[in-house]
């Protein structure tokens, strides 16, 4: 399988008056061509960071990139000109993200936002088609979305449509286009339940319609259960654990997925369990070894001097903790 | 069995707006019991929301009546004696809101203190540090911060300590965790089930949530368009749901284990888009997207049926099973009257 | 209970000392409103210190000298001296406190009433309270502050009294639609509403939760008004409406100077001078502040 994205030792940081803040620390993730990749993570673990890096949508004066490679198709996207990224979004890369009406124009109705999309896309492949075919197109790919009377829809503005809409809306855009790899910034979490359900689940074929390639940022850890097959857990800017999506639910191996597996309330009703005691790291200050060992109950001396590598558990299974150094 | 501390009669609430009239809740009824937990779970404009703002007194009733410890209380904020206010108390549901980011912890816990004297000057700084304990924050370090420099789950436990200031009856929680990681959330649910225990609470708990209700309530009400659907106890209420929405809503949970996706009711699965409430559609207001549909639910709005022990239902799939009996029992006069809930326990 | 009392004032102040440390390290990032500070607090110490830092304090007041009168800057007289004999750079700093005294003065008097009718009217939206007070406010504001001041000075004795209570009548309906603004959306805020339905007073909402969430804005304002509120008392006292010559207002020395353009340029040049740098600090200041108050994000 061609490796389709691979991140590598990401060291991302943004300067503030108070100082350096030092969020991702040694970002590892690869993604490989048909693959669906889940990443998981609570509030300020750096996911979105992580995202923009690879879309290179940092805003530069503050973040630095100060260390590590992401290759696309074995290119490092963070070594390319401005035309070479352009390309890059407008052919391979698209993404949707977790609030749809900031990301949709609100002066430009559907249809017009829809249209200029296919255009730009199917422009990039040598065709030229005509206006109706476009407009044609758009209708499609709302429907493939399971959008209702997409007709209608096409000369709605953002504004009067509902957020699963919206959201359906911003599915239709990012797969009209040529890419190979989607990147999902918590595509569902503003949504209603049932509303949620229906669009993973229409994701999910299309995804496979497609053939297209997917990272599915989220901090739900539900979300990612059905829909991905390799999953990634997130810690205060690294990857902790890594394993197919199964297993990892099953037996999770880092001491902080198995309190994250463990907090979440369960259908079973066996009650809540107390969460996780303390807080993420001041990113001005983090901890010189292992950032969770400030909460975690197996620390070890170890871990406050030095900073946990991947290990290697078994095929596949890699968890970033002295626990497992065999 | 343990009185009724709240009881909502045929409550309505419309909101009148240039696009029509906003049928926020439309005739609910229901009770609940001292001491309970009470979960009302629904989707975007379901009204559990505008239910629990009629109940604190946010906006008065456009009809109906809520009855507070036997007394009326259906009239908004400004009319309420202070003694209510005292004694029914909200958390809401975003923690970065709810605390006055110009005020100290300190300042922020004396309203209430001060508002219903509950304390002298001599010993208003130890109750402010009780408090503080009582939810497990080291008083002396967090009296005097600002709600900037503490996490949202510290937020709410403040403002948890604030609804508890006033050594309420009732609380009304509005999501009092959805705004927060689920590695802080188990804290802060436990800490309120703690002191529900301890202090004698009644909790109105409004989520989404539908696992976390499985775990923290005692009865689950669900809401769809400002009508209720089902109310039953918890566990009647995963093992046997009967509404088609409290089916698809189940089905739609995001779950992480195996044994959780077993007990999913799988025929029904999420579909459609939920209506506006400005445009409910007539009859059933599910029916446009229910899997069950009859001829009849595009007509007639099904009124609540009993079907079980403290199990409540309202579709015309059930109707036939009860309304016979009831009818008989009480003399041609139409069953329409709201099931009484106060015998019911969980 | 008094030990605990003194801690209790002890760890409030230290956390006010805390926050004010944080504001001024914001600050300080901007070296261009340090400057400004910087200068600003020359021109106040001076203004202050006038009869004792000046080389002849005796200038600013009934004074001539034909001698020596319409002389070039020089090393005994900094900035020349005017068509009576007077220095001009003395009566310079002296011009200072008219200029401060105006721009405090009005603030003073404007920003109250006009902070507490926008805070009522914000907490009263949708009321016939906030119709009143901001139609009130509307009419105010519709007309041009100058023409309005030039009106009321004219009606009263032209003095520097009048001129600024006449600013300042014209100055409070900024702060009132300011405040209205913000206090009408805190109006709907969660710890407002939280207030309410605990039973707070009206008087408590509005001055202890609203108002301190109104204030940064309001500051930054002042501090960028008085700028214009000095260029204005300025121009009243160029028309002739304001300080009164003999007396040494900027405005004043700007219009007299000015008979004796272009060839004995000092006697304008420099009084207008000291304006635009007066006005530059306040301004370079108020940016500053905009820093301090603005909410980072990362």
């Amino acid at each position: 399988m061609a490796l389709l994205l691979d991140v590598k030792d990401l060291h991302v940081g943004f300067k503030i008056f108070e100082g350096y803040l030092s969020v991702l620390n040694g970002v590892e993730l690869t993604l490989g061509e048909g693959e669906r990749v889940g990443l998981v993570g609570e509030t300020g673990c750096g996911k979105t960071t992580t995202v923009k890096s690879i879309l290179r949508v940092l805003p530069m004066p503050p973040a630095r990139i100060a260390g590590g490679e992401i290759f696309y198709r074995n290119k490092d996207i963070l070594k390319m000109k401005r035309r070479e990224i352009q390309t890059l979004r407008r052919a391979e890369l698209t993404a949707i993200f977790q609030d749809p009406l900031m990301s949709l124009n609100p002066v430009f109705t559907v249809g017009t936002q829809l249209r200029d999309i296919v255009k730009d896309s199917l422009g990039t492949s040598g065709k030229k088609l005509t206006k109706k075919q476009i407009t044609t197109r758009c209708i499609e790919a709302l429907k493939e979305t399971g959008m209702p009377d997409p007709e209608r829809i096409m000369s709605n503005y953002p504004i009067q449509l509902s957020g699963g809409m919206r959201q359906r809306v911003c599915i239709a855009e990012a797969l009209s286009t040529t890419a190979q790899l989607l990147l999902a910034d918590e595509p569902t979490t503003n949504l209603d339940v049932t509303i949620q359900d229906q669009i993973l689940r229409k994701l999910d074929e299309l995804v496979d319609e497609k053939n297209v390639s997917v990272l599915i940022i989220t901090h739900s850890l539900g979300v990612v259960m059905d829909l991905t097959q390799r999953l990634y857990i997130m810690y205060a800017g690294t990857m902790v654990e890594e394993g197919k999506t199964e297993e990892l639910f099953a037996r999770p191996l880092h001491p902080y997925s198995q309190g994250l597996m463990k907090s979440v309330p369960k259908l079973t009703g066996e009650g809540i369990s107390d969460g996780i005691p303390g807080r993420i790291p001041n990113y001005l200050d983090p901890p010189a070894g292992c950032r969770f060992e400030p909460r975690c109950k197996h620390a070890m001396p170890i871990c406050q001097t030095e900073k946990p590598p991947l290990f290697n558990v078994e095929n596949g299974r890699h968890v970033a903790c002295f626990l497992y150094r065999s | 069995m343990s009185d009724t501390i709240l009881a909502v009669d045929n409550l309505k609430k419309y909101f009148p707006t240039k696009r029509g009239t906003v049928k926020a809740v439309d005739n609910i009824s229901f009770s609940v019991a001292t001491g309970e937990t009470i979960g009302l779970v629904g989707e975007s404009g379901s009204g559990k929301t505008t239910t629990a703002q009629c109940v604190i007194g946010i906006y008065p009733p456009t009809d109906g009546e809520i009855l507070f410890k036997g007394q009326t209380i259906s009239e908004a904020f400004s009319k309420r004696s202070k003694a209510l206010k005292r004694d029914i108390r909200i958390v809401f549901q975003d923690p970065g809101s709810s605390l006055n980011p110009k005020r100290s912890i300190k300042q922020i816990l004396s309203v209430p203190l001060n508002v219903h004297r509950m304390t002298t000057n001599k010993d208003h700084l130890v109750m402010i540090k009780n408090l503080l304990d009582m939810v497990e924050l080291p008083a002396d370090e967090y009296m005097y911060k600002y709600p900037q420099a503490i996490g949202g789950g510290e937020k709410q436990m403040v403002a948890i300590a604030r609804a508890l200031a006033t050594n309420p009856s009732m609380v009304l929680l509005d999501e009092p965790t959805s705004a927060l990681d689920v590695s802080v959330q188990g804290k802060i649910i436990n800490l309120l089930m703690r002191l529900g225990k301890e202090l004698d609470l009644t909790y109105l708990f409004i989520t989404h949530d539908l696992s976390l209700m499985r775990n923290v309530a005692s009865r689950v009400a669900i809401m769809y368009l400002g009508k209720l659907c089902e109310i039953a106890p918890t566990v009647e209420f995963f093992q046997n749901p009967t509404h088609p929405y409290t089916k698809m809503l189940l089905s739609s949970i995001p779950v992480v284990s195996v044994e959780e996706k077993a007990l999913k009711p799988t025929k029904i699965t999420s579909r459609g888009e939920i209506p506006s409430p400005v445009n409910v559609p007539p009859g059933c207001s599910f029916h446009s997207r229910c899997p069950e549909k009859m001829d009849i639910c595009t007509q007639i709005d099904p009124t609540m049926v009993e079907i079980g022990e403290g199990h409540v239902t309202r579709c015309h799939l059930y109707q036939g099973t009860k309304v016979a009996a009831s009818i008989e029992q009480e003399e041609g006069v139409h069953a329409q009257d709201p099931v009484d809930q106060s015998n019911s326990n969980s | 209970m008094r030990e605990q009392l003194k801690a209790d004032l002890l760890a409030t102040l230290k956390q006010k000392r805390r926050g004010f440390a944080k504001g001024w390290y914001k600050f300080s990032r901007n070296p261009i409103s340090v400057l400004g500070l910087v200068v600003l607090i020359l021109i106040v110490l001076a203004a202050i210190l006038a009869p004792y830092i000046t080389p002849y304090p005796g200038h600013a007041k009934p004074y001539t000298n034909f001698k020596n009168a319409g002389s070039p800057p020089s090393a005994t007289h900094f900035f020349g001296t005017d068509r009576v004999g007077r220095d001009i750079f003395s009566r310079v700093i002296f011009g200072y406190r008219f200029s401060l005294m105006i721009g405090v003065v009005v603030l003073s008097l404007g920003v109250a009433p006009g902070v507490i009718l926008g805070l009522i009217a914000g907490y009263y939206q949708g009321t016939w309270i906030e119709t009143v007070i901001m139609r009130i406010t509307d009419i105010f504001l519709a007309v041009p502050p100058l023409v309005l001041a030039l009106a009321i000075t004219a009606m009263l004795t032209p003095n520097l009294t009048n001129q600024m209570m006449a600013i300042a009548l014209v100055w409070w309906p900024w702060y009132s639609r300011l405040v209205f603004a913000l206090a009408s959306s805190l109006r709907n805020e969660y710890f407002v509403r939280e207030a309410e339905l605990t039973g707070a007073s009206k008087l408590h909402i509005m001055f202890k939760e609203i108002l301190p969430n109104c204030l940064a804005p309001v500051m930054t304002k002042i501090t960028l008004d008085m700028g214009i509120v000095i260029l204005l008392g300025a121009t009243l006292s160029f028309i002739g409406l304001g300080v009164q010559p003999p007396k040494p207002g900027l405005g004043t020395m700007v219009a007299e100077g000015a008979k004796r353009l272009p060839g004995e340029w000092w006697g304008t040049i420099f009084p207008a001078l000291a304006i635009v740098v007066v006005i530059l600090a306040f301004n370079l200041v108020g940016d500053g502040l905009r820093d301090v108050f603005a909410v980072e994000e990362v």
